[in-house]
């Protein structure tokens, strides 16, 4: 049955990178740059409430069928729909994209050259 | 989460982990069954009794084996392994436990079953000392869970006996 679940996960999975690389727009899916803080964040927390929601109603189905089967096969889709949300780097996890700065404008600030000052700033910037 | 492999292997990494807790309470959710077994065993015919060339006795027995075991059967039950054993005391061992039939039920619906057979396994005894001998007959049964914890359990039916002579 695992076996079954994770070949259903890389059948969606292969789906999903074609698809990707069809997406050059940056309407569309973005890999060219990585998901924001705000949307990791996100999408960390929508895998665990999906797959948990999942988990629950899987168990609670399986067990009033009296039906182990039907308890995997409703979990298996709830691993699928999870894929499906937050593996591809959909617009919604970039809402808040990090501004960083213009090369321009890094030119006109240059990087302190002492030391001690160099040791301040790298600490600032955590 | 800050790259597609990265995520894929998060998703596939937690996925595993929710599955290993569900089916750990499906596991649990056995304890939550209560079984009420019953059986019935019956010599039907003491077929032979004879002493062995190499000094050991052995006995071929007709058995009539009817049990309902469908109160063992969970929805995390993948098969009972039901097996019938003669158990007797002689000098030389405290407990001789020979097991006699073996069989497989796959699903609740063959676990109510009636069964006339010659003993599946030979009841021989280390030594000489089936003659007049009595025995109990054991119905035994492994409930193998499709995850967790096998159960295990028997009934014993005593007040059998051996005849008094080699047949």
């Amino acid at each position: 049955m695992i076996l079954m679940v994770s070949s259903n996960f890389f059948v969606i999975l292969k789906h999903l990178i074609c698809f990707c690389s069809v997406q050059t727009k940056q309407i569309g899916l973005s890999h060219t740059l990585p998901m924001d803080w705000q949307g990791q964040k996100l999408a960390e927390l929508l895998m665990q409430i999906i797959l948990g929601v999942f988990a629950v109603a899987a168990f609670v189905a399986g067990y009033s069928m009296g039906s182990f089967q039907t308890m995997l096969l409703i979990y298996a889709g709830g691993v699928g729909v999870t894929t499906l949300f937050i593996v591809p780097n959909w617009p919604f996890f970039n809402r808040h994209p990090l501004n960083w700065l213009d090369p321009v404008e890094v030119e006109r600030h240059p990087k302190p050259q002492a030391l001690t000052s160099k040791k301040k700033s790298s600490s600032k910037h955590k | 989460m800050h790259s597609f492999l990265y995520r894929a292997n998060a998703v596939l990494t937690f996925s595993v982990m929710v599955l290993a807790a569900i089916c750990a309470m499906a596991s649990f959710s056995d304890y939550l069954n209560v079984p009420s077994p019953t059986a019935h065993l019956k010599v039907v015919n003491i077929n032979w009794l004879q002493k062995q060339p190499n000094g050991n006795d052995e006995v071929s027995l007709k058995l009539d084996i009817s049990a309902d075991l469908q109160s063992l059967f969970t929805w995390n039950a993948k098969q009972v392994f039901v097996f019938v054993a003669a158990e007797y005391a002689t000098s030389q061992n405290a407990l001789n436990q020979v097991s006699l039939w073996d069989g497989i039920i796959p699903s609740k619906e063959h676990a109510k079953f009636t069964i006339q057979t010659n003993n599946k396994y030979r009841f021989i005894d280390q030594g000489s000392n089936l003659r007049g001998k009595d025995f109990n007959l054991t119905l035994h049964w492994h409930v193998m869970p499709k995850t967790g914890k096998m159960f295990v359990d028997k009934i014993v039916i005593t007040g059998y006996r051996l005849p008094e002579t080699y047949i």
